[in-house]
């Protein structure tokens, strides 16, 4: 009887090997699949930075300032697509376009989405380009995702389509209280897509090197949706929350703030 | 002896495959979606979605169908797509002018029923919504429908015990965002189809009119068929039918959405299939049966410039071309539709 139990231990002991031996090869495999690659190259080498201020300063969320009426506001969300970014030499011609199907949400509430990072063609350029809105082909395409998911509360439920820019926030000069600029519009009179060209200061130009990453930052100046060319005070418009002209005249006012204050190489 | 060794011996073996088996299964070798495709009734043109970028499949269908009788997607839980949208009444809200939304409010409208969606280019009474997938979120973010927020939805789904494996056989992964939910909801809707009436099997010559239903077409065909028209009683145009405005809820329709004057009153001319289970009538649900409509194209057509030329002197109708008329319209309820488990609430 000796004899036959040791060999019957033994091939239990071999049997749980080989079935656990199945677990742990089975765990590992899972294991594999999750740990990310580290990447290699970056694969950006133009690091577009948004920064919002009001005219001089930079923007501080609930802090009070006056726009050019003198009616105090403070901000509570501030924010925009932006697509389609072209970097241009104005002497040579040349433009180089990233993906026009590329949507950045620009949200100064949550400074990650502030910093975009493309990838151009080395070159030298004087001049950045892009979009403000969203293309009205991706306003009639149904449900959409990434930076374009209606989830992200730029989307009007009520009446197909995309809110290109949202100001909000307080002012004792508006009734109510607050102030909300919805502004979308994508077709026919009511487009507000606006396609700025901005210069680099004092006549720069960005000369890009292979393998190294150069940065443009411009600013967003929350004071020039209120005047040039379009007057908007809170005491008389509070709201815009439809597309239509009063939302036309504002996205023609915003497309103006935007400044280039400094371009860099690595 | 043997056979003492040769039990525990199989035993091992027998569990050693089972985990073997199961491993493979959950790591990697996921059953693929099963493909749909929409059938398109014969005589109907080329629907306007056609699930291109939305491959339909027998999960993603099977999910649409758990969220249109899904609770969950309302703030409070007690308004699923379904509570407005009833099988038995062609997915309208059955002998409701308006519906009942969260925290007991009324909807500024009558709900339409729901079937053959894919041949419509824009949805709701005023058109304001131009894609069918995006048509869910008006209903699920309205403060007085379901009046949720998307990402709350999103959550709830998420931390629910059977919706992320749900989701991740039907899209490949566990993942859950706004734009699976309303794939799969356009899945389930959009394969709703009425082409079973009475009307569509004597198209087909499985059926025959009788008098009066045969009387009551060519009135029909003769008075009604330029807005109804066949095969799915819509031309799908807006127009104002001299339906006064609601002093109370002020709707001025698709003006709505355009901004444009003569827009005015304008609203989506409904289909006439399943007309008797769809009842009260009009934008707003105030004809309250087939005949009070009929009664007011013959005499109640209201005086406005904006009025649409087809019926803005009125059409004239007998009581007897009434009848006629209802009869024929009895023919379009399909109860094929109301009856087809596939579009019931799932277990």
């Amino acid at each position: 009887m000796k004899g036959p139990l040791l060999t019957k231990l033994q091939l239990l002991m071999a049997s749980t090997a080989i079935v656990s031996s199945l677990f742990i090869s089975c765990k590992k495999d899972y294991s594999a699949e999750d740990v990310p690659v580290p990447p290699v190259v970056k694969d950006y080498n133009l690091i577009l930075r948004f920064n919002a201020v009001v005219d001089t300063s930079r923007l501080e969320f609930g802090k009070t300032y006056r726009n050019y009426f003198r009616e105090s506001y403070s901000v509570s969300a501030f924010k925009f697509y932006i697509h389609g970014i072209e970097m241009i030499n104005t002497d040579s011609g040349k433009v180089f376009r990233t993906s026009a199907d590329k949507y950045f949400l620009v949200d100064f509430t949550d400074s990650t989405t502030t910093i975009l990072k493309l990838s151009v063609l080395p070159y030298k350029y004087n001049r950045i380009g892009f979009t403000i809105g969203v293309d009205s082909a991706r306003n009639v395409s149904g449900a959409q995702t990434g930076a374009l998911d209606p989830a992200k509360g730029m989307f009007w439920t009520w009446n197909t389509g995309y809110i290109m820019a949202k100001l909000e926030g307080n002012s004792s000069s508006a009734a109510g209280g607050k102030f909300e600029y919805h502004i979308g519009g994508f077709s026919g009179p009511d487009n507000v897509i606006r396609k700025p060209i901005l210069l680099f200061p004092f006549g720069e130009t960005i000369d890009m090197k292979p393998d190294k990453v150069s940065e443009i930052i411009v600013t967003a100046n929350i004071s020039n949706w209120f005047y040039n060319p379009h007057d908007l005070k809170f005491s008389e418009n509070p709201v815009c929350t439809t597309p239509g002209p009063l939302a036309r005249q504002i996205a023609e006012n915003y497309s103006k703030m935007f400044t280039v204050v400094s371009v860099r190489n690595e | 002896m043997i056979a003492r060794l040769t039990i525990p011996l199989l035993l091992f073996i027998i569990a050693g495959t089972i985990v073997v088996n199961s491993c493979r299964k959950s790591g990697g070798e996921r059953k693929a979606p099963t493909p749909l495709s929409l059938k398109i009734p014969e005589g109907f043109p080329n629907p306007a979605y056609n699930f291109g970028s939305n491959p339909l499949t027998e999960e993603g269908f099977q999910l649409g169908r758990k969220l249109f009788y899904e609770g969950l997607l309302s703030k409070d839980g007690n308004f699923p797509c379904s509570s407005c949208h009833q099988q038995f009444a062609a997915f309208a809200n059955f002998d409701h002018d308006l519906s009942h939304g969260f925290n007991n409010q009324f909807t500024t409208r009558n709900s339409p029923g729901l079937f053959n969606l894919a041949w419509h280019k824009e949805m709701h009474w005023d058109g304001g919504i131009n894609h069918i997938e995006v048509q869910a979120l008006a209903p699920i973010t309205a403060p007085n429908e379901m009046a949720e927020d998307i990402n709350n939805v999103i959550r709830k789904l998420q931390n629910h015990p059977r919706y992320p494996g749900l989701f991740a056989a039907a899209f490949g992964d566990k993942q859950i965002n706004s734009q699976r939910i309303l794939l799969a909801l356009t899945q389930f809707v959009g394969s709703i189809l009425s082409y079973n009436s009475k009307y569509d099997k004597v198209k087909r010559g499985e059926a025959v009119f009788n008098d009066a239903e045969k009387n009551g077409y060519a009135i029909f065909q003769a008075k009604c068929n330029a807005c109804h028209a066949e095969p799915l009683f819509t031309d799908l145009s807006f127009r104002n039918t001299g339906i006064p405005l609601n002093p109370f809820i002020k709707d001025v329709g698709r003006m709505r959405i355009t901004n444009k004057k003569e827009d005015s009153l304008k609203f989506k001319v409904p289909s006439l299939r399943n007309v008797f289970l769809t009842f009260p009538y009009g934008h707003d649900g105030r004809f309250v049966a087939v005949r009070s409509m009929l009664n007011h194209y013959s005499d109640g057509v209201q005086n406005d410039p904006n009025v649409d030329p087809l019926v803005k002197n009125k059409i004239p109708l007998s009581n007897l071309e009434k009848f006629y008329l209802e009869e024929f319209l009895k023919t379009l309820t399909d109860s094929t539709l109301i009856n087809d488990k596939r579009f019931s609430q799932p277990e």
